[in-house]
């Protein structure tokens, strides 16, 4: 009466059911697709109060914020995605609200985790002196 | 597009990118691992410049642009645009790995993928990008790197980022 699991992988599969999704998807699609989940990413990574710019000096701060590294996860994953020919509703639009949406949350409460900031300068072996 | 002919300008596209990429974001200003502080002292006992130096030894011990460029041509070799942008990630996590803050490698890797998108419509194909990257990395790191040092220390100098030491 009620498949779950049959549900679930038919609404997950809802443009490419037939295997035909990227067909339809053009070079605009695709554009636009990547700016919705730049701006999302960094829309939401301000609303988790991430600072927008690293902290100084720029070029050399492992501090995370909306510019960087957040869009580029979110494009990244997003690129996963068009490569392996999985665009869900609307032209990857919504794919690419919720990458842009999760790699935000990913940003704020699970990179520090997973790529952990390395140690003070003067702690390292140092064999030249 | 005559494949000799576009590895040149391809080489030329790839040693423009990474190394304006690289000296921009500070390469030689400093080295951020041990290694690269021993191979810009070993390059200046050799006759060369220090913050070319750096430069060398930070493209040898950690995925910047340099990386990021031929990343990208594989990556869009095998996969089209996207392929170059997936090849941006994979380079962001090689970096945060080697204790690199990443900004050089996922900019030189964004931006060798736009140029091969622009390239690709004048024949350039990214096999001729892969290619020519490298020759230009055998350029900066194969022929002779005191006297190549030189030359990056002058680049420096004009981006205002040479070493301060």
């Amino acid at each position: 009466m009620f498949d779950f699991v049959f549900d679930t992988i038919y609404f997950a599969s809802y443009s490419n059911f037939y295997g035909l999704s990227n067909i339809s998807l053009s070079l605009g699609d695709v554009l636009l697709a990547y700016i919705v989940a730049i701006l999302c990413s960094i829309v939401v990574a301000l609303l988790l109060k991430l600072p927008l710019f690293p902290s100084k000096p720029y070029r050399y701060s492992f501090d995370v914020s909306a510019i960087y590294p957040t869009p580029i996860i979110a494009i990244g994953i997003l690129s996963i995605f068009l490569v392996l020919n999985y665009t869900f509703m609307f032209n990857g639009l919504v794919l690419a609200v919720i990458i842009g949406v999760l790699s935000a949350l990913f940003v704020k409460y699970l990179f520090d985790f997973i790529f952990p900031t390395p140690l003070d300068d003067n702690m390292g072996e140092d064999i030249n002196e | 597009m005559n494949e000799v002919i576009g590895i040149i300008i391809a080489a030329i596209l790839c040693w423009l990118n990474f190394v304006i990429v690289d000296t921009y974001f500070g390469l030689p200003e400093q080295p951020g691992v041990k290694g690269a502080r021993i191979i810009g002292k070993d390059v200046e006992k050799r006759g060369g410049d220090i913050a070319g130096g750096f430069f060398q030894g930070n493209i040898l011990c950690s995925p910047d642009a340099s990386a990021g460029t031929l990343m990208a041509s594989i990556g869009s070799m095998l996969l089209g645009i996207p392929g170059g942008i997936l090849a941006a990630f994979l380079v962001f996590i090689g970096n945060r790995l080697c204790a690199d803050p990443g900004y050089a490698g996922t900019t030189g890797c964004l931006t060798a993928t736009a140029i091969i998108f622009l390239a690709s419509f004048i024949g350039l194909t990214p096999e001729m990008f892969i290619a020519g990257m490298v020759i230009a990395i055998f350029t900066i790191m194969g022929i002779d790197q005191a006297r190549v040092s030189v030359v990056l220390g002058k680049i420096a100098r004009k981006f205002n980022r040479h070493a301060r030491e």
